[in-house]
């Protein structure tokens, strides 16, 4: 009873965080210089300065800022989220259809990222100041330094080019093919993921060195437990707590970084959505964008919160 | 005899060889999706590259840039210029099975010009005063003005016959419905993911040989604004054809056994725009100057990769197809008449200005600096300011500059190339250039149809704007397209459009 309480309390609370949000898209979005219209135009229109104040007033772009503020999240308290200024097509439309991309992208990484980071950081704590350590923490520092974007063309040259195994970028839906999909999937996932994998190997590391230097795993070794019990039952599932709040902070870096993954790899999800909307000036698609990223980072974030009480029988919520 | 017989052999061979195949989808890797479907109202040439081949237009150019029968089989022009009459096609139908009418095209011209539909090219039919249907077949289509560009005009692949009962039954709105009358139906398009387009077996057109067209069973186009992705994707055969090879990748595809890359020359122009209002560029002998020192041909091999444009031999007109010349005194350098020119002007010790640039698009902003330091060489000190494309084009558009580097595209006619840019007020002549002579010359250019007459004075015109350098002509952007060795008959079009894929097939 208590938990639900709190969650609702959360999700209250959550409101005024995404209406700050989307007061600092909006005005972002207006300081920067340009507009749709001129990005319309583009290099090759030969188009009249008259014909273009024509499409700002057609657009609202002429009106105040307030007010068109105001027309928007009139609209958008209704369910309304607009339509794009280039295309024309409504916005929740857009966002319905490329949101399970990203879904399916983060979460791929996600586990990419937790197969790759478990064993990796156990393994390095286990063997403290030794080679094994040593390779895992130079392989950490590399992952964390290196660019997703540029991981992913290296990966492009190397397994779709050199080896020919995977498609290089492009996108084919879940529900029509669910092995195609994952083979158009796996290279982003891993750009993806790699990068997370060096942060939460890190984490696995140190929160293990941690507990294992706790007393209780002295009294658990006392006892005679074989050392593998001890790792895995006693040490490692406390040590995932820190990893596990980790995740829901990270949760907000693979949004970000999929922005960038899924236009190196052709994907069509909301990161992607976002970038040309920004890149075009078209205010609506990236409010829209934004607001879905920015629920989807708050409501992870209270899964996450979730997931502590689970793990963790003392974390209470009141 | 047994010679004979072996020849005939061969010469069969040979024949079943060149024999085009039917059947089997192209996969068409493209840069961007489409922006909106509705082919009168889209600007975006992503739009026209995926559209082309569902719908068709009145007349067409063939990859020679020559106008060729479309929906109409044969036209002519009144004695005045005044009133065209189009004959259509007999027998073609829309992709819904109704018939082709000239109430139809009636109806698509008019749409065009319509203000409620707000076309982008409402403005090529401005002259158009009146359009009628004289029967099913016949349309006659009534000007205010001669204007010899009329059938360039309506050559442009969006200028489009559409089917006025499928607009009337969605709200006149065409952005989610495609019915046209070209070789492939629409089928489905889904935002960044894929485009499919099917066979249409009632197609109108045949090879020269008489067979059908056209021999491919359907076109899927996938998306990949990625260059490396895009070269890799041809590569590896993931897809059958890309579009816009980025030019450093050129000479890699080329050197691919797997992959064949086709194209070049684009009908386009890149120039420095020269405010002919500032001094001391109010002065052309100074204009003329700089047009002698710069170096197009470095600009090209160093700022594009080589391969990236084709430097600038006469004006704004790429080729001989319109009348375009190629006999500009500023091929190559001549720094002394440089000099010479700069002193006569009385800027001998030379002197200082800004080039304005845009740092959005590399091939714009990259040539000043090899314009730079070819004009240090006649003492001009040029300054280059650059800012983002959507602080650049207003400025521009209002004259606000002293001399800028920017072009245009997708021209078609010698009129396209040069009213625009060079006539007093036109929507393109930024810098503000007028002279008499000229506006009267391509005034003319507009009212004569005669191919020999308009030849004589666009040559006029372009030898006149060569001696006085508004613009002081850079490159023309080149454009490829790879594909697989499995592709076939498909053909580069200098307006960069790809009518081909009606007439390619895959091995």
């Amino acid at each position: 009873m208590d938990l639900i309480f709190y969650f609702l309390r959360q999700l209250f609370l959550a409101i005024p965080a995404l209406f700050g949000v989307l007061i600092i898209t909006f005005l972002l979005m207006r300081a920067v210089p340009g507009d749709v219209v001129t990005q319309l135009v583009g290099i090759d229109g030969n188009v009249s300065a008259e014909r273009m104040e024509e499409m700002r007033r057609m657009f609202g772009l002429d009106l105040p800022l307030y007010e068109q503020f105001g027309q928007w999240i009139g609209a958008a308290l209704q369910g309304d989220l607009g339509s794009s200024l280039r295309t024309g097509r409504p916005i929740l439309l857009d966002l319905a259809m490329r949101f399970p991309v990203t879904l399916e992208l983060t979460i791929l990484s996600l586990m990419v990222a937790l197969i790759i980071a478990i064993p990796l950081g156990v393994i390095a704590a286990l063997y403290r100041g030794k080679l094994a350590d040593s390779i895992i923490s130079i392989f950490a520092l590399l992952g964390l330094s290196i660019p997703g974007f540029f991981l992913g063309i290296l990966l492009i040259l190397l397994f779709s080019l050199k080896l020919n195994v995977l498609p290089p970028a492009g996108y084919i839906p879940l529900q029509e093919s669910l092995a195609q999909n994952l083979r158009h999937m796996i290279l982003p996932a891993v750009s993806l993921g790699l990068v997370l994998a060096a942060a939460i190997t890190r984490i696995v590391r140190s929160s293990m060195l941690e507990i294992l230097g706790r007393d209780y795993i002295r009294t658990a070794r006392a006892k005679g437990l074989a050392e593998r019990s001890v790792t895995y039952r006693h040490a490692l599932r406390n040590a995932l707590i820190p990893v596990i709040t980790v995740i829901g902070l990270q949760f907000g870096s693979l949004l970000g970084g999929a922005i960038i993954i899924e236009q190196v790899f052709s994907l069509p999800g909301v990161g992607r959505f976002a970038l040309e909307g920004i890149n075009l000036r078209d205010y609506p698609v990236v409010q829209g964008a934004v607001i879905v990223i920015a629920a989807s980072f708050i409501l992870v974030n209270l899964l996450v919160d979730l997931v502590y009480s689970l793990i963790d029988p003392r974390i209470r919520y009141g | 005899m047994k010679r004979f017989v072996l020849f005939l052999l061969l010469f069969g061979l040979g024949l079943a060889l060149a024999q085009p195949k039917y059947g089997g989808v192209l996969r068409a890797g493209m840069q961007t999706d489409p922006v909106g479907l509705d082919p009168h109202t889209s600007q975006a040439t992503a739009t026209r590259n995926m559209l082309e081949n569902t719908y068709d237009t009145l007349v067409m150019l063939n990859e020679n840039l020559e106008i060729v029968p479309g929906l109409a089989e044969s036209w002519e022009a009144s004695e005045d210029g005044l009133a065209w009459t189009f004959n259509l096609r007999e027998g073609v139908t829309f992709h819904n099975g109704d018939p082709l009418k000239a109430s139809d095209v009636v109806f698509s011209l008019n749409r065009i010009k319509d203000p409620d539909i707000a076309s982008p090219r409402a403005g090529d039919f401005e002259v158009i005063s009146n359009i009628e249907a004289a029967d099913d077949s016949t349309v006659v289509v009534t000007l205010s003005q001669p204007f010899s560009p009329l059938l360039s005009k309506l050559a442009f692949s969006m200028n489009a016959i559409v089917s006025e009962a499928v607009a009337m039954a969605n709200n006149n709105d065409l952005n989610d419905v495609v019915v046209g009358t070209g070789p492939f139906k629409f089928i489905e398009y889904i935002p960044q993911t894929r485009m499919v387009l099917e066979k249409n077996e009632n197609f109108w057109g045949t090879d020269a040989n008489g067979n059908q067209l056209p021999y491919l069973d359907g076109i899927t186009f996938t998306f990949y604004p990625e260059p490396t992705a895009r070269t890799t994707a041809v590569q590896t055969g993931n897809v059958d054809w890309i579009e816009y090879v980025p030019a450093p990748d050129v000479d890699i595809l080329k050197a691919d056994s797997g992959v064949e890359v086709v194209g070049g020359l684009a009908t386009n122009f890149r120039s420095i725009y020269i405010n002919t209002s500032v001094a001391p560029l109010d002065n052309a002998l100074v204009r003329d100057a700089i047009a002698y020192a710069v170096d197009e041909q470095a600009v090209v091999d160093v700022a594009l990769f080589g391969t990236g444009g084709v430097a600038a031999d006469g004006t704004t007109i790429p080729s001989s197809a319109f009348y375009g010349i190629s006999s500009s005194p500023y091929i190559g350098r001549d720094v002394e008449k440089a000099k010479e020119l700069l002193a006569e002007a009385g800027f001998a010790d030379g002197f200082e200005f800004d080039m304005y640039v845009t740092s959005t698009y590399d091939f714009l902003r990259t040539p000043a600096e090899i314009i730079q330091s070819n004009l240090a060489e006649i003492g001009i000190t040029m300054n280059i300011v650059a800012e983002d494309w959507s602080v650049y084009l207003p400025k521009v558009i209002d004259g606000d500059f002293t001399a800028t580097i920017l072009g245009n595209s997708g021209l078609a006619d010698p009129d396209d190339y040069l009213y625009d840019q060079f006539h007093t007020g036109g929507n393109g002549n930024f810098g503000g250039y007028s002279n008499a002579e000229l506006d009267a010359l391509l005034e003319q250019g507009r009212q004569v149809s005669d191919p020999e007459e308009r030849k004589a004075i666009y040559t006029q015109a372009q030898e006149l704007i060569l001696a006085e350098s508004p613009m002081v002509f850079l490159f023309h952007s080149a454009q490829y397209e790879a594909h697989g060795t499995n592709v076939k008959g498909f053909k580069h079009y200098q307006n960069t459009g790809y009518l081909s894929f009606r007439e390619t097939w895959l091995e």
